[in-house]
């Protein structure tokens, strides 16, 4: 079984999906001094903010999260009442900087806004049902495997998997803590690259089974879901290969046949070194050789949008032909040896199946493979 | 997403520190078995049943969490589990304000202080899915991993989600916990907003596997999804034996709660028939039976 892609929307600190792609095309850093909080006291110089507004205004990732299904119930021509229509939002940090401005102001909030209900149905009134899941920087990695059961389940018409998130002091504080030197640039798979910087985004597409007769940009073949169930903040390369065979053997696809990655890499020592072998391990080893991207030097790390913003450049990748390089990569990490990464110029490919990676803290994993219609 | 019935729970724990079960439990129900007698130790006191290493820096849900599934699979008291790693076990965990003391607590840290004064360990507490992952590294489960934080629903949410993981081949068993804690960040923030009554700290387990219909591998408790005509006399939940006007309200726990106690009653009670009222607008309803003997 499959389910399609009927729409799909993003926001970065580049804009829209089409904006992000081109941004991403050119190279381009979205890297700017941090407007939250203060570097002196995190630790924290940079971040790829989105939108600007005051990012100390609370409740601005629903904000982010109700353009972007505007968005796609508008593309998707999604009718909540002729429609069974679920939404699913995958969040890293919910609202929990409006827990913060209550700590340090007092100013209260009502405790339900620290998920994303409301929002949603003021966004689109009628869905049947509004569920968040808080699976860190793999989050809406895991609404979309979830969106894709339920419509081939047949129980639901379209599932709404999104993506939220913008930043708090304490993870910010938590990055600054663990980094010697404030970054200034994510160096995904960079023998260099010295830590994460946070990027505010959301993302959200529209999901429909086989039978949808509407347009469609790609299909979903399978997602795989895995836990580490190793360590709280390191990821385990066993953890993150298992979600890989899962969404292969949940495809029905060899992991040969995968022609290009929209890797997770976030920059970090750990992670990228984690994740290059797992790639070597699972695809390299059984034959494969598929090019790899990432867009977190462009982008920043959006956390819980992560998947999502990864699945909507794959899915230009499918209808342009072209692959973005990665932003900030000079020089490959030795772990990596063999992968062959989309370096300095944007790389001409149509690729057939296209493998989406994220991992989240606590060992969540999601692996997404897709092709073109 | 109200699935066919395919699940059956196979064992549930209640872990309600400082709360006596069995007045109101005795008034509505007559007097309840040992199990209503048990008592739950608070988050300060998990060592004594989850054993000293590695309490350093764990949230007091996540305690209560550990403490709910450490109970439903008969782990020794101060022992960790001794099995080997669980891939086909998911976990799924409820839970709207695990993390928020943490989260105000490194805040003030870092203004008054700065972010040099902050603990790495920490890191993985200012992230909301610290208590389902750590459930899955505690005990070793590899599946998938959901931590559900949708309001006063997210337990109906997570026992649906249970129910989609394990038809979608997820996997061969999911842990289910509901978990709340009642500090003064999380109370205030609560009572804020909700009103009466007042936030309740609690934590409770369900573990769930696969219906099959017909084998005697699956007598047991039925678990499914119904239409609130369907519910029998006995209901947990609004317009039923509602636990929020006896002990508190386990907000996020709430719905995880009511399954458990749903489950004794049931079967350790003999009720036989239990049903359970969500009390959220989404408004869910679910049926536990038991079916055939477990011999």
């Amino acid at each position: 079984m499959s389910a399609l892609i009927a729409a799909s929307a993003i926001r970065t600190c580049f804009g829209d999906g089409a904006q992000t792609f081109a941004a991403l095309l050119r190279g381009d850093s979205g890297v700017v001094p941090l407007r939250q909080g203060e570097t002196a006291k995190l630790n924290v110089s940079c971040a790829h903010h989105a939108g600007t507004d005051d990012p100390h205004r609370p409740f601005r990732a629903g904000e982010f999260l109700a353009q972007c299904l505007a968005d796609v119930a508008r593309e998707a021509a999604v009718d909540t009442s002729r429609m069974r229509v679920v939404v699913l939002i995958g969040t890293g940090l919910r609202e929990l900087s409006a827990v913060e401005r209550w700590a340090l102001t007092g100013a209260g909030f009502d405790v339900e806004q620290l998920h994303f209900g409301e929002v949603v149905r003021q966004a689109l009134p009628g869905v049947a049902e509004v569920i968040t899941i808080s699976n860190a920087c793999s989050a809406s990695g895991h609404a979309l495997a979830l969106a894709q059961d339920l419509v081939e389940f047949g129980e639901a018409d379209v599932v709404l998997a999104c993506g939220a998130d913008t930043m708090t002091q304490s993870m910010l504080a938590m990055i600054g803590r663990v980094a010697p030197e404030p970054t200034t640039q994510v160096r995904p798979f960079d023998r260099d690259r010295d830590g994460v910087l946070l990027g505010e985004g959301a993302a959200a597409v529209a999901v429909v089974g086989p039978s949808w007769t509407g347009p469609a940009l790609g299909r979903l073949a399978a997602t795989g879901l895995s836990c580490d169930a190793h360590h709280e903040t390191a990821p385990d390369i066993e953890g993150i290969s298992r979600s890989m065979r899962d969404a292969f053997d949940r495809a029905g696809r060899e992991p040969a046949a995968v022609d290009l990655v929209v890797a997770h890499g976030t920059g970090t020592a750990l992670n990228d070194s984690a994740e290059s072998q797992a790639l070597r391990k699972v695809l390299l080893s059984a034959g494969g050789d598929p090019l790899v991207t990432a867009v977190k030097g462009s982008t920043g790390h959006t956390s819980g949008s992560a998947s999502l913003v990864n699945l909507d450049v794959a899915l230009r990748c499918l209808a342009g032909g072209q692959v973005p390089p990665i932003t900030g990569l000079r020089t490959v990490l030795p772990e990596a040896d063999g992968l062959r990464f989309a370096v300095g110029e944007p790389v001409p490919l149509r690729p057939g199946l296209v493998q989406v990676n994220a991992f989240g803290f606590g060992g969540v994993n999601a692996v997404t493979l897709l092709e073109a219609v | 997403m109200n699935g066919p019935a395919s699940l059956v729970a196979t064992a549930w724990s209640l872990h309600l520190p400082g709360i006596d079960l069995e007045p109101a439990l005795t008034e509505r129900f007559g007097r309840p078995g040992d199990w209503a007698r048990h008592e739950a130790v608070p988050p300060d006191k998990a060592a004594t049943v989850l054993g000293r290493k590695g309490m350093l820096y764990k949230e007091p849900a996540t305690r209560m969490a550990l403490c709910a599934v450490h109970r439903v699979f008969g782990v020794p008291a101060g022992q960790r589990p001794g099995w080997s790693p669980a891939p086909g076990t998911a976990v799924v965990v409820a839970s709207n304000l695990g993390n928020v003391e943490t989260v105000a607590r490194v805040t003030r840290t870092i203004e008054a202080e700065g972010g040099s004064a902050v603990s790495v360990l920490d890191a993985p507490n200012v992230s909301s899915n610290v208590i389902a992952s750590t459930v899955a590294l505690w005990f070793g489960f590899g599946a998938a991993n959901l931590m559900i934080c949708s309001g006063a629903g997210s337990g109906l949410d997570g026992l649906a989600l249970a129910d989609l993981l394990v038809r979608a081949g997820r996997a061969d068993r999911v842990v289910l916990v509901g978990v709340e804690p009642a500090d003064p960040v999380a109370t205030e923030l609560f009572a804020a907003a909700a009103g009466q009554p007042a936030l309740r700290a609690g934590a409770a387990c369900v573990v769930l596997e696969r219906a099959r219909p017909g084998e005697a591998s699956d007598a047991g408790l039925l678990v499914r999804f119904t239409g609130d005509s369907q519910l029998p006399d006995t209901v947990i939940g609004p317009g039923g034996f509602d636990p929020a006007r006896h002990w508190g309200d386990f907000y996020g726990a709430r719905d995880v709660v009511a399954l458990a106690l749903a489950a004794e009653l049931a079967v350790t009670e003999g009720r036989q028939q239990v049903g359970v009222r969500g009390s959220d607008g989404q408004a869910r309803q679910v049926l536990l039976s038991t079916v055939g003997s477990r011999s």
